[in-house]
């Protein structure tokens, strides 16, 4: 993994500088770094702003310095910091809660609980300006960083005078010294007390300050503010946009591409009748009110997602179950039961985002799909493995639980199961904060597929989803149509036990009801139906649905495609074997054909007759280059066969 | 004189004559649809509800289409469509996507023509931009962000659904039928096949997500249905021009499918197979013997386009050989006969065909080995004989194992047709064991 370091690692020299204090002797009040090689020496004091060494190179985390202490022997040196996020590590979707676009050079006063607010000293990159206060977003200054607002995981809030610091200390290295534009009256920050008291105002006049900024410029600045508002802009699609001008030649999508269908034109009709209601009620896609039949799991799931997220610890899930058992759907509603505590402050705010492994194109997609959710930034796959390896094994301000849902596991597994390792491994770090929930089909997969040390560390918390019983299932179907009067009692229970006997798939049951109710309503000219759904529509619908097509297939076939039917079985109990060549067969039809009063055909018409039942697969063939040699099997039963010819 | 009549009172015969072509090879080229499809009725009316729901009500829905191939379930669905559309509030909302798979023969492919097709906004001109992981996850969330009443339904019609399937891990299959189970944009996932067992191919996941609706066109027509079949694709529309020619053509294939020879070239047809498009093949070589001479199809029309309908290829290849590649065929029937279908090398089948020539002592035959293998290899070309297997290349050529890929009847009948046949070789060929 080293090699996606693209940048020299600098060796940096960490020592103590100073008088200790007199009255804790572990305390310290500066730190000396310099860069081995380079003379100069940076000093750190407490009451600093400081970057610190995190997941992203680019954009290193940002605190203040409250206390510098070493232990008694002198080799750890350590760090108690107030965090302050950056944009980046603001959760994509709470942007939105700023009301405008982000500033980038622009952090937040970090509020949030659950928050390590230790360091280590040597993960100390160096200092960093830091203005605040309610000054407008000057531009040119790519090092000072800006707070105006804080942010405790949930809302921005405006920063609170006694919280906010005075103005930082003078920076002890000369390069960091701010340039702000001189040209703007609103440039210069404003005294404290001009910021408007009331916090919701404070949006739109930093908006419109901005706004005025903007406007107040001379020409020759216009184009730099013209820099400045694609800066705005959030920097991974800026440079996509820059790529794909400067390469014409390379694919990439458009910058800016909304992923959307068109909206309708005319709305969509509502339902307006019983049957019609319960037919929305019964479409798989509708959201039901509870699930019920899975109480138990919920438990279960719900009890272990919550503990993790209280104790701020991680761990791994593994569910099973056949399809249609109500595995997504019940992890989902966890989540929505999770999240709705988390809103009304129950638990710690957490993070949730799923992947699918079928939803997308190759194994290494995940981490893709994993660092964009978490971030919205895009990578390539070696790239985002690198960026999510160093996010879950440092530890960080911006850290809430992150629980990761991964669907269709089976579908990530590589030959050297790296994807299902990376997964399985980072919920045991320890500020990963990471709660990982798979979903596969087999129950046994773990031990199937996955080599020692990642079925390890999947761990033995399993879970398996029961196929449904016909009792569950006629459940499923009441709560969904929820008093909805459209089913006879009787055909509830036929579609229910049907199903249990076949998969316990609840999908399979809700598709049967909800055509038991189309068949029903072509079927309502009849004066003496009650308009409900009863037995004979449901076994319509089941006839449908699971009744084999091959006989039905077989007495429509045209008579020479019977006769040749006749003619496999003949050799077949002439070889003793269930597969002959079209050669061997040919014999028999020409004999056939002749007992049955019929003109001989030629080759080339056996040959299309036999290529017919085989393109319908009632005949398994070999590659039809191989003409009169290639063999021949029945892909259905002698049996069968001969009941469909007989009934004629 | 009645002729003449017609020329005045109404259009030139070659005008007609030119319409007709035009008409008829519209409908047997399936470029016309019917005006409702022919003893489909009940398939017809499900399909076509099933999608007006998507297009009006939004609720998404996955459906096949099975039959044998040339039964019309191309023809059903674009009827369909064609009725749908005429309703206002399905023409101005449904999406429709067209795909293939025999066109479409991955899953990177078809997603970019879906997008193509959707006019996505990663979509520039004609061109898709970006990877296939990224169109794929571009298409998703454009489906995710979409809801039941305020979206467009997109109709996604899989021709040769079953080729679909053996995409890698069915993710396109997948992800469709997943869409159309799931609160996100309102989409008809419609797969066309002729393979009865379809759902056998799907993945256990991608099967539970299918809603199992299958409609079957098995239809089984009589033999009177067919040839009111064959008279009513051969008739003309009451709106043809000229009236009288029109009435004149429509006598006259009434007159046909009531001839007796017309009458059993049809059910050798019927027997051999019932879907359309064998029929129109038939009626399609029949038209294009229709001329301003002989504005009708006779019966000796059909006979002919029946000749050539149901002739055998590999007796018309052996027409065109050389006789000493004849007698070398004629050499490996033998050895067939013999060894009873095991293979034979180009030695063997040289040591037969000198055999032949010593009995009748006539050096008229006589060819030099070279000669032998060319005419050996040239019936290698022509496929009328294949290697057993690939694989033994490093074996020199006269010793090749090799199969005959004809049918004893298949020779007899070239023989009887060949053109010229010596006396000698007939009588050798007919010799049942040399």
């Amino acid at each position: 993994r080293m090699k996606y370091f693209t940048r020299l690692r600098v060796r940096r020299v960490y020592k103590w500088r100073g008088e200790p204090l007199t009255f804790n002797r572990k305390l310290k009040t500066s730190l000396a770094i310099s860069v081995e090689g380079l003379p100069k020496t940076t000093v750190i004091n407490t009451g600093q702003h400081i970057l610190i060494e995190g997941e992203d190179e680019d954009n290193p985390y940002v605190a203040k310095v409250i206390r510098l202490y070493g232990d008694e022997s002198g080799r750890q040196k350590k760090a108690v910091v107030q965090w302050f996020v950056r944009v980046s590590e603001v959760p994509v979707s709470k942007l939105k809660l700023l009301g405008r676009e982000p500033h980038p050079q622009e952090i937040f006063y970090y509020q949030g609980r659950s928050c390590d607010d230790e360091v280590d000293a040597e993960s100390i990159l160096r200092p960093v300006k830091r203005l605040d206060g309610a000054a407008p977003f000057p531009d040119g200054d790519r090092d000072a960083l800006y707070v105006k607002l804080s942010w405790d995981s949930k809302t921005f809030k405006v920063l609170d005078s006694e919280l906010a610091p005075p103005s930082c200390p003078k920076p002890s290295l000369p390069p960091l010294a701010p340039v702000l534009p001189a040209c703007s009256g609103s440039g210069v920050p404003r005294p404290r007390s001009a910021r408007p008291a009331h916090p919701g105002l404070r949006h739109h006049a930093a908006g419109r300050d901005h706004q005025r900024f903007l406007s107040g410029l001379p020409f020759r600045h216009r184009l730099t503010v013209k820099r400045l508002e694609f800066l705005i802009l959030p920097f991974v699609s800026f440079n996509r946009f820059l790529f794909g001008q400067v390469t014409p030649g390379t694919p990439r999508t458009p910058h800016g591409a909304t992923p959307s269908i068109p909206s309708r034109t005319l709305p969509a009709r509502q339902p307006a009748n019983v049957l019609e209601e319960a037919r929305t009620r019964l479409h798989v896609s509708s959201v039901p009110e509870s699930l019920p039949c899975r109480e138990q799991e919920f438990q279960d799931i719900y009890s272990f997602v919550e503990s993790k997220i209280v104790d701020g610890t991680g761990g791994c899930m593994y569910i099973s179950g056949v399809p249609g058992t109500g595995k997504t759907a019940t992890v989902h509603e966890v989540m929505r039961c999770l999240q709705h505590a988390a809103d009304v402050d129950e638990i710690p705010p957490f993070h949730f985002i799923e992947i699918n492994g079928m939803k997308m194109t190759d194994p290494h997609q995940a981490y893709v799909q994993i660092l964009q959710k978490l971030t919205g930034q895009k990578a390539t796959a070696d790239h985002a493995a690198a960026l999510l390896e160093k996010r879950f094994s440092n530890a960080a301000p911006r850290k809430e639980t992150t629980v990761l849902l991964v669907d269709e596991l089976d579908l990530l597994w590589t030959r050297k199961q790296n994807v299902m390792y990376n997964l399985f491994d980072w919920p045991t770090r320890r500020h990963a904060r990471l709660v990982v929930l798979t979903i596969a089909n087999t129950m046994d997969l773990p031990e199937r597929i996955m080599i020692n040390r990642v079925a390890s560390r999947l761990g033995l918390t399993r879970m398996s989803f029961q196929p449904y019983s016909f009792k569950q299932l006629q459940q499923i179907i009441m709560s969904r149509l929820n008093k909805v009067k459209a089913f006879e009692q009787d055909a509830l229970q036929l579609v229910s036990r049907k199903v249990a006997a076949l998969s316990g798939d609840a999908r399979r049951c809700l598709d049967i009801c909800r055509r038991a109710t189309e068949i029903c309503e072509h079927s309502a000219a009849d004066p003496s139906a009650s308009g409900l759904v009863g037995m004979s529509h449901v076994m319509e619908a089941l006839d449908e649905m699971f009744s084999s097509a091959y006989i039905t297939a077989i007495k429509c076939a045209s008579v020479q495609e019977q006769l040749f039917l006749r003619a496999v079985i003949a050799e077949f109990r002439r070889l003793g074997l269930e597969e002959a060549t079209f050669q061997q067969v040919f014999v028999q039809h020409q004999a056939l054909c002749r007992v049955e009063g019929l003109q001989p055909v030629s080759v080339s018409e056996g040959l299309a007759v036999c290529q017919r039942l085989g393109a319908c697969r009632l005949l398994l063939l070999e590659p039809s280059r191989l003409g009169v040699l290639q063999r021949v099997r029945l892909n259905v039963s002698q049996d069968d066969v001969l009941f469909a010819l007989k009934a004629d | 004189m009645s002729k003449r009549k017609i020329q005045e009172d109404h259009l030139l015969i070659g005008e007609c004559i030119s319409q007709v072509q035009e008409i008829l090879r519209e409908r047997f080229c399936h470029q016309q649809l019917p005006d409702r499809p022919e003893g489909l009725e009940a398939q017809h009316k499900h399909l076509l509800e099933l999608l007006k729901r998507t297009a009006v009500h939004g609720e998404s829905n996955s459906v096949l289409i099975v039959g044998p191939r040339g039964v019309g379930k191309t023809m059903l669905l674009k009827c369909v469509l064609r009725d749908l559309l005429e309703e206002k509030e399905a023409q101005k909302n449904l999406l429709q996507v067209h795909l293939n798979g025999l066109l479409q023969t991955d899953d990177r492919i078809a997603l970019k023509e879906i997008t193509r097709q959707l006019h996505l906004e990663n979509v520039v001109g004609d061109k898709v931009f970006g990877s296939f992981a990224e169109n794929l996850a571009f298409l998703l969330e454009a489906l995710k962000k979409g809801d039941r009443s305020s979206s467009r339904p997109v109709l996604f019609v899989l021709e040769e659904f079953d080729l679909f399937a053996h995409h890698k891990n069915q993710t396109l299959l997948y992800n469709l039928l997943d869409v159309s189970q799931s609160a996100q944009a309102p989409v008809a996932v419609v797969g066309i096949t002729c393979r009865l067992d379809v759902l056998e191919l799907l993945e256990k996941r991608v099967k539970s997500r299918f809603s199992h609706r299958q409609i079957h066109l098995l239809s089984n027509p009589t033999f009177p249905q067919y040839l009111a079949q064959v008279r009513t694709q051969l008739s003309l529309p009451a709106d043809f021009p000229d009236h009288q020619f029109a009435e004149d053509w429509n006598a006259s294939v009434k007159t046909l499918v009531e001839d007796k020879s017309a009458v059993d070239v049809l059910q050798r047809h019927f027997n051999s197979s019932k879907d359309f498009r064998s029929m129109h093949m038939l009626l399609m070589l029949c038209l294009s013997r229709v001329s301003v001479a002989k504005p009708a199809v006779k019966p000796a029309d059909l006979l002919e386009a029946s000749r050539l309908c149901f002739s055998d290829a590999k007796a018309n290849i052996l027409h065109g050989l050389s006789v000493l590649e004849l007698c070398l065929i004629i050499a490996m029937k033998h050895l067939n006969d013999v060894y009873e279908g095991e293979p034979f090398n180009l030695q063997m089948v040289h040591n037969e065909f000198k055999k032949f020539l010593q009995r009748k002592s006539n050096s008229m035959y006589n060819f030099e080995q070279p000669v032998i293998m060319k005419a050996f290899e040239h019936l290698q070309q022509l496929e009328l004989i294949r290697p057993l297997d690939s694989s033994a290349a490093r074996i020199q050529r006269e010793y090749q194992l090799m199969r005959l890929m004809l049918d004893h009847s298949q020779i007899m009948e070239a023989l009887q047709k060949y053109p010229q046949c010596p006396t000698d070789i007939k009588q050798w060929a007919m010799s049942a064991f040399s």
